[in-house]
Parts: structure tokens; C-alpha cells; sequence
């Protein structure tokens, strides 16, 4: 492989890495734009997607890479892991919200947040205690198809995962900015208290970012689990550390910021791997997430976006 | 609180009481042998085939070992936090086996960064303990000594052999039967791995490979891409990994679509039912791994012993389910000599015994050197090949025997 080979290569992992780090990160995004807070519980919230899409495959009979399906059957396959994954951590954030978050809602302060951490351990240790420790060897129906392109592969999962992702950012990028209910997060993200006098039901605003923020992070991670062809109940921690700055970084409350924030982090990771070193990954990401928190806390695009006074 | 005074005065009262506590414990002929492996997270299944292999010995041993019954003490050192084996926890562990005054021997740990933190702590406490494969040198290196045995005595024994030539002689068979010319090396960053890898890389460069490079893996990492597309831009004819299994299935699983081509080796670590299953096949077709031990299961003895593990745990033993087998045989031969002796079963006469053992095992005679490493220095080396007759994550039967790695070049 030519230098420009490996760099081009480097940049379409990065991209796949990036896809998922932004729809991880939209979840962070959405549910602090409105509530101000930092949702830790969405690291595993994450995690048990890739447990519920591995079940759902599992369902459908297929088990490692044994079983290839091509055409209609693949598609259906897909979209039927798809859709169970991300009701299932809709519904999950949903119910960490009614039942964890929304009694401490009047409490001021870190309360929330701490609360949050509590809910990501008792995710995880229930996937551990109900699954096992070891690492599990993800059901993939798709087939090793792959082109080349400018002295790089490109793989059908890599076009998979930039499909998907950018259809869901598109979608919640229209539902935000068309739909009555978008509008109805809009205003809450600028003033909970006033669009509540204009008529606008606040639990339904929050129950609503929770629920599309963690039906994304389904989507991540089944795509994860497609992507490793793996999972384990330990896959929370990295990805959602990384998301989490990706969303500081593009502004943490901006839905754009966001995806741009994803993509940025997914790059550094895979150029600063190319370029400096592998082990050097954490001290480059996280560096950035203490310069942006110092030097520019509103981040890329945080200024742009409707925040709270 | 008790005055300075009032603890003068209960001293010798205390004293008193230990002293008829222990006629109390020889009265009831009983000892305890205290086993310490990872048998939560990312190398359980392989962890509890040790155990298992430990626990065949004791109950061998039903009637009693030189007049005494035997106990056993299980302690896990895998924590969720670290999703695999934990130092800490193991340091705990090794605390608590101290501070029971029953446990006269140990079995155990199952990884090197584990019997780095409890050794110092078994040293103090003159507890002996025999690892079944944990292989990391520097725990029993004299040049170590005052790190990892301060108290001076060998405590820390091995029935395999240690990565000073589990590493350099897979370099040897890499250059010598695999005729690598360029090896691209790694490791998981865990005590285990990073001196493998090393031992490896020094050993590779004698013998005539070009070393390309040498990176670190974050095991809770999930993301190798960027490793081994640059490692794949090096274009090398193999691949090492010193490492075990958390990052290791990663490691298998992407580099099977990255690096499909090329030589991929590890050492014990990859000889693992937690890699096969967690991978599967075909990414882990292929793959060369090695154990710090010989392979005798073709010896009719071990055929039999296999058949009976089989039948009490339902699956196939592992290699290092015999050494912990030939640990306990250890320990047991050990008690015996001491109990022979007339001299009380206490654990610095049984730490003794061990230093000068010679025992029969399903590996052979069984001795060891002042600083508690095996004499015998076998590595032996295998190649994954799917095999479907036996379950997927049967190590005895999806492994290969290839034969024993060269000690020279």
C-alpha cells in the first residue's frame, strides 16, 4: 500500500467510526439541549443495543458469520434487527427516564447526573450477570464484499453503516426542524419554563428526546456489532466516552454539532492512530476534550444552537 | 479502645489462644489449599478448565493427603471493572489466603499481572503458591527478588515454563519452520503480554527478522482498524500478538478482514477456549499459538485422565488444566512428606517440600529450580484448525500439535 493508500484507507475507517460515535453522541445531545443533563446511563443504554440486535439476529437462526444472506432476505434480516434494537433502548431510555430521572427533576444540582452513573452500573452488571463476561461472536448475515478504490478497500458494511447512519441523521435532523413536536423540543431547549406557559407538554418534549436519543444509540450499536462482528458487556465505556466528547466538541446541545463532532473524533482516532500511535488514541481524544471544555466550552457549533440562559 | 496497658495485658492471653486454636486445627487434620483465578470476565472459560483441572486432583484425593482432609477455598481475581482478570483483586485474594491460617498451599493465578501483585504479599505471608500459566519471567527473576519476594524464599512455583523462552523459542519456529522474514509485533499491554511481546521481538531480531514494529492494544478498546490497516501498509509476512483473550478476539476478528493473508501467531493466550468462541471461525483459522508446557495427550496416562475429565465437567481439558492437575499433585506430595516427617503440616514446611520436589505428573517429573521455575523448558506450538467433530470451544481438538518450538536458532 501507497502512504496515500493507508491515509485514504485510515479515512474511510475513521468515517465508519465516526458514523457511530455521532449517532451516539446526537443521544447526549438532545437530552442535555433540554433537561441540562449529562445522561452517563446512555454508555449502556448503548451497550445493551448490541445485546438486543445480537438476540434479534439470533432469532432469525443465524449464529457467527456461518450464515451469509444476500438480496431481500438480508434486507429484511437488517431492518428487522434494526427496528427491534431501537424500540427496545427507546423504550429502555424512556423508562430510565419516568422512573429514574423524572421523581428528581425538581432537585437542583448534580443529582440527575449521579443518578444517571447509578442506572449505567445496574445495566451493566445485568448484562453481565445474564449474559456472561466473555466475548460474544455476533450473528452477520452480510457478505464480504468489498471494492477497491484508490489502493484502499472500501467494505459493503462500511457503505452500510454510512447509509444508515446518515438516513437517521437526516430523519431526526427533519423531525427537529418540521415537525410540531421538533418545535416543541426546540422551544424547550430555550426555555423550558416559557414553553410550558405557551401550551407545550414538557414531559412529552422529554420523553421524546430520551427516546429518540436511545433508539439512536440501538442503531450504533447494532451497527457496532455488524462493524466488530463482536460484543461484550464492556463495550459501553470507550464508544460512549468517545460520543460524549465528539459532543462537547461540536457543542454539547446542538444536534449538528453532534454529527460533525462524531466525525471529527472518529478521524482523529484513526489518523492520530495512523500518524503518532495506536496507544497514544485516549491521550489525543481526550486532550481535545479538555482544550475544548477550556478554551472553547461552547464547542464548534454551540453557539449557533438554542441554549438555555 | 483498649489503653496501651490493656493491650499489654491481653497479649499473652491472645497468644495463648492462637497457640490452641492451632492444636485445635491439628487435632481436626484438616488443611485448606487456596485456589485464585480470573473466573469472571473475558478468560472465565479458560480460568474455570484450570479449576476444573485443580479440583479433579483434590477430589482424587477424598480420603485425605498424608492423614489430613482436604479443603478448598475458591477466590475469583476477574472484577467487571477490568472485564478480565485484576490485579487488585488478586492482591486482595492473596491477602485473604494469608490471613487464613488453614491454607497451607495455593493454586493459582492464571495470569502474570495477577501473580505480580500477589507474590510480594504470598512472600510476606511464606505462602506457596503454584501457578499453572502464568508466565510472565520476572516474577520469579532473582535479579527481581526484592521486588516479588521481598522475604527472601521462593514462594511463587511453576508447573509450566516462563515466557523467557515461551516468547524467543516461537520466534525460533517462526524463523526456522515458518521462514518469516518480517513480523509486525503486538501486545494488550498487561504484564503478561508486554513481556511476551518483548521477549519475542528481542528473540525475533537474533534470529534474523526484520522487527517493522512493535504497538500497544488497549484491551478495552474495540476498534483495532487503525492498528492493522497500518500495520497491513508495512505489508509484513506475520503478525505477533502477546497477549490473552480480551483483546485478542478483537484482534482475531479484524484482522481476518484486514490482514486475511499473513502469519498470525500468539502465545498461551491464544491458546484459549475463550478466543475460539469468542472469534470463531473462520477468523481464527490459522492461527499459531503455544503453551509454556508439553504436549502429553497423546500419552495413554493423559488419555485416561482426559476421558475422566470429560466425563465429570462435560468438555475436553485444556493443557493448563493439567498443569493445575500436576500442581495439586504438587502440593498433595508435598503435605505428604511433611506429615511423613512427623513435623506439623504448617505452610513454611509444605513451601519447603515444594522446593525440593520431585514428583511423577501427568507432564513428567515435576522439580524446580531455587527461584521456583520449572526445570523442564518446553514450549510447545499449535495451529487452529477447525475441527468438527468437537465442540467449538475444545482447545485440545480445534488446536493442532505441530510440535515443540526450538530453543536455538
Amino acid at each position: 500500500m501507497t502512504d496515500h493508500a493507508v491515509l485514504l484507507q485510515q479515512i474511510i475507517n475513521g468515517l465508519s467510526l465516526g458514523a457511530m460515535y455521532a449517532l451516539l453522541a446526537i443521544g447526549f445531545t438532545l437530552v442535555y439541549g433540554i433537561l441540562e443533563l449529562i445522561n452517563f446511563a446512555h454508555f449502556n443504554v448503548f451497550m445493551v443495543g448490541s445485546f438486543v440486535g445480537m438476540w434479534a439476529l439470533e432469532l432469525l437462526g443465524l449464529s457467527g458469520q456461518s450464515r451469509i444472506l444476500t438480496g431481500l432476505p438480508l434486507f429484511g434480516a437488517l431492518a428487522f434487527a434494526f427496528i427491534v434494537a431501537m424500540l427496545a433502548c427507546g423504550v429502555l431510555g424512556v423508562a430510565i427516564e419516568r422512573f429514574a430521572l423524572r421523581p428528581l427533576r425538581t432537585v437542583s444540582g448534580t443529582t440527575g447526573m449521579i443518578t444517571t452513573i447509578g442506572v449505567s452500573y445496574i445495566l451493566f452488571n445485568v448484562i453481565l450477570l445474564w449474559a456472561g463476561a466473555d466475548a460474544k461472536n455476533y450473528p452477520n448475515p452480510m457478505p464480504a464484499m468489498h471494492w477497491p478504490l484508490g489502493g484502499a478497500v472500501i467494505e459493503l458494511r462500511e457503505l452500510l453503516i454510512w447509509g444508515i447512519a446518515l438516513v437517521l441523521m437526516v430523519g431526526l435532523h427533519l423531525f427537529v426542524s418540521r415537525t410540531r413536536l421538533g418545535k416543541a423540543m426546540r422551544a424547550t431547549a430555550q426555555d423550558a419554563e416559557a414553553a410550558r406557559m405557551m401550551g407545550v407538554d414538557v414531559d412529552r418534549v422529554v420523553v421524546t428526546a430520551f427516546f429518540l436519543g436511545s433508539a439512536l444509540a440501538g442503531a450504533a450499536a447494532l451497527i457496532f456489532g455488524l462493524y466488530y462482528n463482536y460484543t461484550s458487556f464492556l463495550i459501553g465505556y470507550t464508544a460512549g466516552l468517545r460520543a460524549f466528547t465528539a459532543a462537547v466538541l461540536g457543542g454539547i446541545g446542538s444536534v449538528t454539532g453532534a454529527m460533525v463532532g462524531g466525525i471529527i473524533i472518529g478521524l482523529v482516532e484513526t489518523l492520530g492512530g495512523q500518524l503518532i500511535a495506536v496507544r497514544w488514541t485516549d491521550v489525543i481524544i481526550f486532550s481535545i476534550l479538555v482544550l475544548v471544555l477550556v478554551f472553547a466550552p461552547a464547542g464548534l457549533m454551540g453557539r449557533a444552537a438554542p441554549t438555555k440562559s | 479502645m483498649l489503653s496501651r496497658r490493656a493491650v499489654i495485658v491481653q497479649l499473652p492471653v491472645a497468644a495463648l489462644a492462637g497457640g490452641r486454636i492451632a492444636r485445635a486445627f491439628a487435632a481436626d487434620k484438616s488443611v485448606t489449599i487456596g485456589i485464585s483465578l480470573p473466573l469472571t470476565g473475558a478468560d472465565a472459560d479458560d480460568a474455570t478448565l484450570i479449576k476444573d483441572g485443580a479440583m479433579l486432583g483434590v477430589d482424587d484425593a477424598k480420603d485425605g493427603v498424608g492423614g489430613y482432609k482436604i479443603n478448598v477455598t475458591v477466590l475469583d481475581d476477574g472484577t467487571a471493572t477490568a472485564g478480565q482478570y485484576d490485579p487488585a483483586q488478586a492482591a486482595t485474594n492473596a491477602r485473604k489466603m494469608v490471613s487464613d491460617q488453614s491454607v497451607v498451599a495455593a493454586i493459582g493465578p492464571q495470569m502474570s499481572g495477577s501473580g505480580k501483585a500477589m507474590s510480594p504479599i504470598l512472600s510476606e505471608g511464606d505462602l506457596a503458591t503454584i501457578t499453572p500459566s502464568s508466565t510472565n519471567p520476572d516474577i520469579t527473576n532473582p535479579a527481581m527478588a526484592g521486588q516479588f519476594r521481598p522475604a527472601g524464599k521462593a514462594i511463587y512455583f511453576r508447573t509450566v515454563t516462563t515466557d523467557a523462552y515461551q516468547g524467543p523459542n516461537m520466534a525460533n519456529y517462526f524463523a526456522k519452520v515458518l521462514k518469516v522474514k518480517k513480523v509486525y509485533v503486538l501486545d494488550d499491554s498487561g504484564a503478561y503480554g508486554v513481556g511476551m511481546a518483548n521477549a519475542f521481538a528481542a528473540q525475533a531480531k537474533v534470529a534474523g527478522i526484520t522487527v517493522l514494529g512493535h504497538d500497544q492494544l488497549d484491551p478495552k478498546e474495540a476498534d483495532y482498524t487503525t492498528a492493522l490497516t497500518k500495520i497491513k501498509a508495512l505489508n509484513p509476512d506475520a503478525m505477533y500478538y502477546g497477549g490473552v483473550a480480551l483483546a485478542g478476539v478483537k484482534l482475531v476478528k479484524q484482522s481476518y478482514d484486514i490482514l486475511p493473508k499473513i502469519i498470525k501467531g500468539g502465545g498461551d493466550g491464544m491458546y484459549s477456549s475463550s478466543v475460539l468462541k469468542g472469534a470463531g471461525f473462520p477468523a481464527v483459522e490459522g492461527w499459531y499459538a503455544t503453551i509454556a508446557a508439553p504436549y502429553v495427550f497423546d500419552h495413554p496416562d493423559v488419555i485416561a485422565w482426559g476421558k475422566r475429565f470429560q466425563a465429570k465437567y462435560g468438555r475436553a481439558p485444556s493443557g493448563y488444566a493439567v498443569t493445575a492437575y500436576d500442581g495439586v499433585l504438587v502440593i498433595f506430595d508435598a503435605i505428604k512428606r511433611v506429615a511423613a516427617s512427623g513435623k506439623p503440616v504448617t505452610r513454611d514446611a509444605v513451601r519447603d517440600a515444594i522446593q525440593t520436589a520431585h514428583v511423577k505428573t501427568l507432564q513428567g517429573e515435576v522439580s524446580f529450580d531455587q527461584n521456583g521455575d520449572i526445570q523442564n523448558r518446553i514450549v510447545s506450538v499449535f495451529r487452529c484448525e477447525k475441527n468438527d467433530k468437537y465442540p467449538i470451544d475444545d482447545t485440545l481438538h480445534q488446536f493442532k500439535y505441530l510440535g515443540v518450538a526450538p530453543q536455538t536458532v
